[in-house]
């Protein structure tokens, strides 16, 4: 038995559930980020967040929630990291008032140990926070705190347990990962597997270029939907994370080697000659 | 329970007043005892008796999650806490007088 399609592609089973072919997506509220993802991530996914110390996946990951809160989508950031109010007074730098949102129920900072996030048992850590806000998005800093209290081998359960658990309640999440592997020449995100579990992949990196530190942020991966695939500059600003343009002139960033491609070299050696040859 | 009773609950030992700043300015932390002793700085058997008074308070709250035992900020019950103590203190003249 095949399903029908309609002259737009959608399948019978789509047509009877006008909008489940086309679902909105989780917009992140930064307007070029969400160009990236073709409008913004897929509903209920999860989404790995990686890079390495101080790339800004902190800030990424909290402005994703003050703007879904924006949008009127409740967030959870659960930190294992940071006590709460290093995070209010972070946030408070960019404009983001996290208590009056707390104050509001749409939003919620839970502060705890790695090791209670994995107890298993009827009662889960998050359950009553989860039915008091309802949330649409959760984050949660970092999952590379769970590799301290789990064997490597069993890293890729426990995350796939972590997922699905909010899968199951629709949250889309995002997942910060620390990545030292993506700088420099390894292309890898985590050496336990846990890119196959999640269902996109954005990267943060440091980048040197002509003796100055950048950032580049590129989606390595996003299941079932295209995407930009471009290595974009980015900014910490005043509010937020600003997404500047394609670093198109250059090669090797991803490898740590970034140098100019070769028809840039080209134009700076004509445009240098015939600056010489205006002077002559 | 009046507001002064609250009051001098709440300010009974200079540990119970460590954990109430802890959990007041970081209202969503969820930690067994043993992590809330480490986080204000001092052991488990030195905080415990006070971790009992605010959860009979009932500022605190208690859940078993898997193995542990965790506590967590009562917020609606500490905003009550907290008015029934504001009223309180409105009502104190300096002197101590009402």
């Amino acid at each position: 038995m095949t399903a029908s399609r309609s002259k737009t592609g959608a399948s019978g089973f789509d047509q009877l559930f006008p909008g489940r072919a086309e679902e909105a997506r989780v917009k992140t509220g930064v307007v070029e980020l969400d160009e990236m993802l073709r409008g913004g991530f897929m509903p209920g996914d999860a989404v790995m967040l990686a890079g390495s110390a101080g790339t800004g996946k902190t800030t990424l990951a909290l402005q994703y929630l003050v703007n879904g809160v924006k949008l009127g989508e409740p967030g959870i950031y659960v930190t294992f990291e940071e006590l709460p109010d290093q995070i209010y007074r972070d946030a408070k730098n960019f404009g983001w008032d996290l208590r009056k949102m707390e104050e509001q129920d749409k939003f919620r900072v839970i502060c705890t140990s790695p090791s209670l996030m994995l107890e298993s048992g009827s009662d889960s850590l998050l359950d009553d926070v989860l039915r008091d806000i309802q949330p649409r998005r959760l984050v949660i800093d970092s999952l590379s705190h769970l590799e301290m209290f789990v064997k490597k081998d069993d890293m890729r359960m426990e995350a796939y347990r972590v997922i699905r658990y909010l899968k199951t309640r629709g949250v889309s999440s995002v997942l910060l990962w620390e990545s030292p592997q993506i700088s420099g020449g390894s292309f890898s995100v985590t050496d336990v597997g846990l890119s196959f579990l999640v269902d996109c992949i954005v990267a943060l990196k440091p980048v040197e270029i002509e003796s100055s530190m950048r950032k580049a942020l590129v989606i390595l991966k996003m299941r079932g939907s295209d995407h930009d695939k471009r290595l974009r500059e980015f900014e910490i600003t005043s509010n937020g994370i600003k997404i500047e343009s394609a670093f198109t002139n250059y090669e090797g960033i991803i490898s740590g080697s970034p140098r100019k491609v070769a028809s840039e070299k080209f134009m700076e050696m004509f445009r240098g000659a015939s600056e010489k040859q205006k002077k002559a | 329970m009046s507001g002064s009773e609250v009051l001098s609950t709440l300010l009974a030992s200079e540990v119970r007043g460590d954990i109430l700043v802890l959990f007041h300015r970081n209202p969503g932390l969820i930690d067994t005892v043993d992590g809330v002793a480490r986080r204000v700085g001092r052991t488990t058997i030195a905080v415990i008796s006070d971790v009992r008074e605010l959860l009979q308070l009932g500022m605190l709250r208690q859940k078993r999650i898997g193995s542990s035992e965790v506590v967590y900020l009562d917020r609606a019950k500490d905003r009550e806490l907290l008015e029934s103590v504001g009223n309180h203190l409105k009502t104190v003249r300096i002197g101590g007088e009402k």
